[in-house]
C-alpha cells in the first residue's frame, strides 16, 4: 500500500489511511479522491538551489528515473533536482544510488515547483558498500496545494558513513520517509531534519531505523517550527534487532509552535530487543523562551526580529552539523529566508 | 536498606506466585457463552431495574458490530468468546450482611493471599488497626465490603456495583459511561454488556474520605472471565485515596480479565487511584495459561482545579493492555500518571496513558518504568494531546527501561499532538541495562548477584514506589522483586 502503487495501477484503495498506523497524521486516502493524469513531458527551469556549490547535476523532471553510481574509492559531489513542472498532473520518479566501497558522495538533492496541484511521489534506492561515505542533503520545496511523498530505502555496509539532513516547508501533504537498514559493525548513521510550516501547509518526516547487528551508532535531531495552520509530523523508529547489542542510538525531536494555529505531532520510538544497548530520546513541544525574547528586545530588537533570531538559533544546531561547507550555506539562506516568512 | 533486606528475604522465602491456589467453593454459573440471553441472566441474578438491562443490551448490540483492536504490540491466539463463563459466583450466602455470615473458606482465601497484614486485620475486624475499608470481590460478586457504616456517618458512599445500582440508581445513572462511554472501545463494550460486581465511591462535597479505600479482586472460577466495572465520584472539594489489588489461582488456560474504571472529579476534588496488579502471568518457562488484562481506565477531570493521580504497579498477567488516563477538561486540573510495569518469562505488556488537556493551565506529568527480563516484551504507550483551547497546557513526560537479558523487549510509543502556542510539552525515554559496574560495586560489598538486582532495580522504580500509600508500597516493592526471580544468571 502506497502513493506509487495507486499511481501506477490507479486504484485509490492502495493509499494509505489514517487507519495505518504509520500514516495516522498524513492521511493520503481521504485527500486524494480521484487519480490525476499523468504529468507531461517538460524541461526544466532556473538552476536549482545547489548550482553554486556544485558542478555536476542531474535532472528528473515531472517523474522519471535516475542512476547514480560511485565506484570504489570514487570522491564526487552531485546536485539531484527532482522537479514538478506540472498543473494538476501526478508523476512518479525512482531513482537508484550506487556509492562502493570506500566511495564517498555527497548528494545535494532539491525537491522544486513550478506548478501547482500535483501529486510528486519519488523513490529512491541507495546502497552504501563497505566503509562508503554518503552525504545527503534534502532541500524540499513543493508548491502549497501539492501533494509529495518521498520514500528513501537505505542500505549500508560495514564501516560506512551515512549522513542526511532534510529540509521541508510542506505541502498540500508532504512526506518524505526513510528506511534505514543498519548492520551496526561500526557503520555510523546521522538522520536530521528541518520544517519550517506555515499557511495550512503539511509536513510529515518519518524514519525507521532497523539496527541488525553489534556495534552501530544513529544519532538523529530533528528540529521544526510551525504557524500559521501549518503541521509538522515527526515519526522517528529506531528498532534494535535481538543480538544487535553494543548499539548507541539517541533521537531527538523539539519543536517551538509559533502560533495557535500551528499543530506539532510526534511520536518517536524505540523497539529495543536486545539489552546492552544505549537508547535514548527526547522530545518537546513548546516556544520561545520570554526571557531570551525578552534580552533581544533590550537590546533594541523588534519583537519581530527577537523571534525570528531565536527561531533561526534553534533551527541551527541542526543546520550546523551539515558537513558539506557549501551546502550548509545553502541550507543556512534557505532556512532564514522561510523562517522570515514564518515569523 | 532495611526495605531492601525485607525484599531480599521475602523472594528467598516465596514462590514465584504464591497466589495460585484454588479455592474449592461450590460456584454458580451463567451457561457458557455469550448471547444476549447471558446478559439478561446477569441483569436478573444482580436484581437489576430495566433501565440498567437495557444498557447493557444495548453495549451487547453495539459490542458485536467492532471489531478486536490489533494495533497493540502484544499477541496472542484469537480468544473464542462462546467458550467461557461470564458470570459466576460462590453458591451460598452471596451479599452477607455481616463478616460471619460470609463462608469461611472465603474468609480462608483472603487470609492466604496474603493482602497486606493491615488490611487482611481489617478485612478480619481486628480491633485497633488502620482503618482501610474493603470491598472484595471474588469472580462475579462482591463478598463483603467493610466499614461501609462508618463512612456512611460522613456521607461517603463506598459498596459493591450491584448494590449501587440499586440503592444509589440517580448517581449511577448520571455518571456511569460518561467518562469511557459504552462503545469506546472493543473491550469496554463487552464490559458494559456483562460487567459483574466493582465498587462503587461517591464523595460529597467537601469531604476528606476518612481512610483509604480499597477493593481486593479474586478470579477463582475456571473458565470464566472477569468483568467489574468501578465508578469513583469525587464531588466539589472532595477527597479520596483508593486502592485496588488482584490476583487469580494458576492454570493453564487463558482467562479474560476486562474491566472499567472510571474516575470524576469534580471543582478543587482530588482522587488518587493505585493498583498493585498481580494476576497470575502464566507459566514461566512455557507461557502456558495466565490472565489477559485488557481494562480501560479513565478519569475526568471535569471541574476547575480538579487532580487525577493514577499510580500502577503491574506485575501480574499473561498480557496487559491498560492505558489509565486523564482528560483534563477543568481549567486548571491536573494528571499524573506513576507506573512501575515488570515483564518476566512469556509476559507481555503494552501499557501507558494518555494526558488530554482541553482546559486552560491544566498540568500532566507521566513517570513510567518498564522493566523487562525473561523472554518477555514490555511497551509503554502514552498519548499527551492539547486542543486549541487549552492555553499553558504542561506536560512531563519520563519513560525508562530497563532490559535484563538477552531474550527480551523494550519499547516505547510516545504521541505528542500539541495544537497550541503556549503549550510545553517535555518527553524524555531511555533504554538501558542495569549498570555492570553497580552491579559490580554492590557483589564486591558482600551481594549475592541477585541480591544486588534487587537492590538496583529497587533504586530504578524508586520515584514511582513513593507514590504509593505506605502499606502498598512494601507490597509492591516484593511484588516487582519477585517478579524478577530467576532472571538473574
Amino acid at each position: 500500500m502506497s502513493l506509487s502503487r495507486a499511481l501506477e495501477t490507479g486504484d485509490l484503495a492502495e493509499l494509505p489511511s489514517r487507519r495505518d498506523e504509520d500514516w495516522r497524521w498524513s492521511d493520503l486516502r481521504g485527500l486524494i479522491r480521484a487519480i490525476p493524469p499523468a504529468s507531461p513531458d517538460a524541461s526544466a527551469r532556473g538552476e536549482g538551489p545547489f548550482a553554486a556549490v556544485c558542478s555536476e547535476t542531474m535532472l528528473v523532471i515531472n517523474g522519471g528515473s535516475a542512476r547514480i553510481h560511485l565506484a570504489a574509492g570514487e570522491k564526487k559531489t552531485i546536485a539531484l533536482r527532482l522537479i514538478s513542472r506540472a498543473e494538476g498532473t501526478s508523476h512518479s520518479a525512482d531513482v537508484a544510488v550506487t556509492v562502493a566501497e570506500g566511495a564517498e558522495l555527497t548528494l545535494l538533492e532539491s525537491h522544486e515547483s513550478f506548478g501547482a496541484g500535483y501529486i510528486t511521489d519519488v523513490e529512491m534506492d541507495i546502497t552504501l558498500g563497505a566503509s562508503a561515505v554518503l552525504e545527503r542533503v534534502v532541500v524540499a520545496t513543493e508548491a502549497a496545494d501539492a501533494i509529495a511523498v518521498t520514500l528513501a530505502r537505505v542500505g549500508i555496509g560495514a564501516g560506512s558513513k551515512f549522513a542526511q539532513t532534510t529540509l521541508a516547508i510542506g505541502a498540500k501533504r508532504q512526506r518524505i520517509e526513510t528506511r534505514l537498514a543498519h548492520p551496526g559493525a561500526g557503520a555510523a548513521v546521522r538522520l536530521d531534519g528541518v520544517y519550517l510550516v506555515g499557511e495550512k501547509r503539511h509536513t510529515d518526516l518519518t524514519s525507521t531505523v532497523t539496527h541488525k547487528g553489534e556495534g552501530g551508532t544513529t544519532d538523529q535531531l530533528t528540529k521544526g517550527a510551525v504557524a500559521g495552520q501549518g503541521r509538522g509530523v515527526f515519526q522517528g523508529r529506531i528498532t534494535v534487532e535481538r543480538g544487535a547489542d553494543k548499539t548507541d542510538a539517541k533521537m531527538g525531536h523539539h519543536a517551538l509552535i509559533l502560533d495557535d494555529r500551528g499543530e506539532v505531532d510526534s511520536k518517536p520510538e524505540l523497539l529495543i530487543f536486545a539489552d546492552d544497548v544505549a537508547c535514548a530520546h527526547g522530545n518537546t513541544v513548546g516556544q520561545l523562551d520570554e526571557q531570551a525574547i525578552f534580552y533581544a528586545r533590550q537590546r533594541g530588537m523588534t519583537l519581530a526580529e527577537a523571534r525570528a533570531l531565536l527561531t533561526e538559533a534553534f533551527i541551527g544546531e541542526v543546520i550546523d552539523r551539515i558537513e558539506h561547507d557549501g551546502a550548509r550555506d545553502v541550507a543556512r539562506t534557505w532556512a532564514s529566508e522561510k523562517l522570515r516568512g514564518l515569523t | 536498606m532495611a526495605a531492601v533486606k525485607k525484599t531480599v528475604d521475602q523472594v528467598k522465602a516465596l514462590e514465584a506466585y504464591e497466589h495460585g491456589f484454588v479455592t474449592d467453593i461450590e460456584t454458580e454459573f451463567a451457561p457458557k457463552g455469550l448471547t444476549s440471553d447471558t446478559v439478561r441472566y446477569i441483569s436478573a441474578k444482580k436484581d437489576e431495574p430495566e433501565w440498567m438491562l437495557q444498557w447493557r443490551l444495548e453495549a451487547f448490540e453495539r459490542w458485536l458490530a467492532l471489531d478486536e483492536p490489533e494495533w497493540a504490540n502484544v499477541h496472542y491466539p484469537k480468544i473464542d468468546f462462546q467458550d467461557a463463563y461470564y458470570y459466576a459466583a460462590p453458591k451460598e450466602k452471596v451479599g452477607p450482611k455481616s463478616l460471619d455470615e460470609v463462608d469461611p473458606q472465603l474468609l480462608e482465601t483472603y487470609k492466604k493471599l496474603g493482602i497486606p497484614l493491615r488490611e487482611q486485620e481489617v478485612l478480619l475486624g481486628v480491633q485497633g488497626a488502620p482503618k482501610y475499608a474493603v470491598d472484595a470481590v471474588f469472580d462475579s460478586v462482591s463478598v463483603v465490603t467493610t466499614f461501609k457504616k462508618e463512612l456512611a456517618a460522613v456521607g461517603v458512599i463506598f459498596c459493591p456495583m450491584s448494590e449501587a445500582i440499586r440503592d444509589h440508581a440517580d448517581l449511577v445513572r448520571q455518571y456511569m459511561g460518561s467518562v469511557v462511554p459504552v462503545s469506546d472501545n472493543y473491550y469496554a463494550c463487552l464490559n458494559s454488556a456483562v460487567f459483574s460486581d466493582g465498587s462503587f465511591v461517591y464523595v460529597p462535597p467537601g469531604v476528606r474520605c476518612p481512610m483509604e479505600l480499597s477493593t481486593y479482586f479474586r478470579i477463582n472460577a475456571a473458565q470464566s472471565g472477569q468483568f467489574e466495572r468501578t465508578l469513583i465520584i469525587a464531588d466539589k472539594g472532595a477527597y479520596v485515596s483508593y486502592l485496588e489489588g488482584c490476583t487469580a489461582p494458576m492454570r493453564d488456560e487463558n482467562q479474560l480479565h476486562a474491566a472499567v474504571v472510571e474516575l470524576v472529579a469534580l471543582d478543587d476534588a482530588e482522587i488518587k487511584y493505585s493498583t498493585v496488579q498481580n494476576w497470575f502471568p502464566g507459566d514461566p518457562v512455557t507461557g502456558k495459561g495466565g490472565i489477559y488484562n485488557f481494562v480501560t481506565k479513565r478519569a475526568d477531570c471535569r471541574g476547575d482545579r480538579a487532580k487525577v493521580s493514577w499510580t500502577q504497579v503491574e506485575t501480574g498477567s499473561a498480557i496487559t493492555w491498560k492505558y489509565p488516563s486523564c482528560i483534563l477538561r477543568g481549567d486548571g486540573s491536573s494528571g499524573e500518571f506513576y507506573s512501575i510495569a515488570v515483564t518476566n518469562g512469556h509476559q507481555q505488556a503494552d501499557t501507558g496513558t494518555k494526558m488530554i488537556h482541553l482546559g486552560r493551565d491544566t498540568k500532566s506529568r507521566i513517570i513510567a518504568k518498564g522493566i523487562s527480563a525473561g523472554a518477555s516484551s514490555n511497551t509503554y504507550r502514552g498519548l499527551v494531546s492539547t486542543n486549541h483551547k487549552a492555553a499553558n497546557a504542561r506536560n512531563f513526560t519520563q519513560c525508562d527501561s530497563l532490559l535484563i537479558g538477552k531474550t527480551c523487549a523494550a519499547h516505547t510509543v510516545p504521541y505528542i499532538e500539541a495544537r497550541n502556542a503556549t503549550a510545553h510539552f517535555e518527553h524524555e525515554a531511555t533504554t538501558t541495562r542495569l549498570s555492570e559496574d553497580q552491579l559490580f560495586y554492590a557483589q564486591q560489598r558482600g551481594l549475592s548477584k541477585e541480591d544486588a538486582v534487587a537492590l538496583l532495580v529497587n533504586g530504578f522504580v524508586r520515584e514511582v514506589l513513593q507514590e504509593l500509600p505506605m502499606e502498598f508500597a512494601v507490597e509492591a516493592q516484593k511484588l516487582v522483586a519477585i517478579s524478577l526471580e530467576g532472571s538473574v544468571g
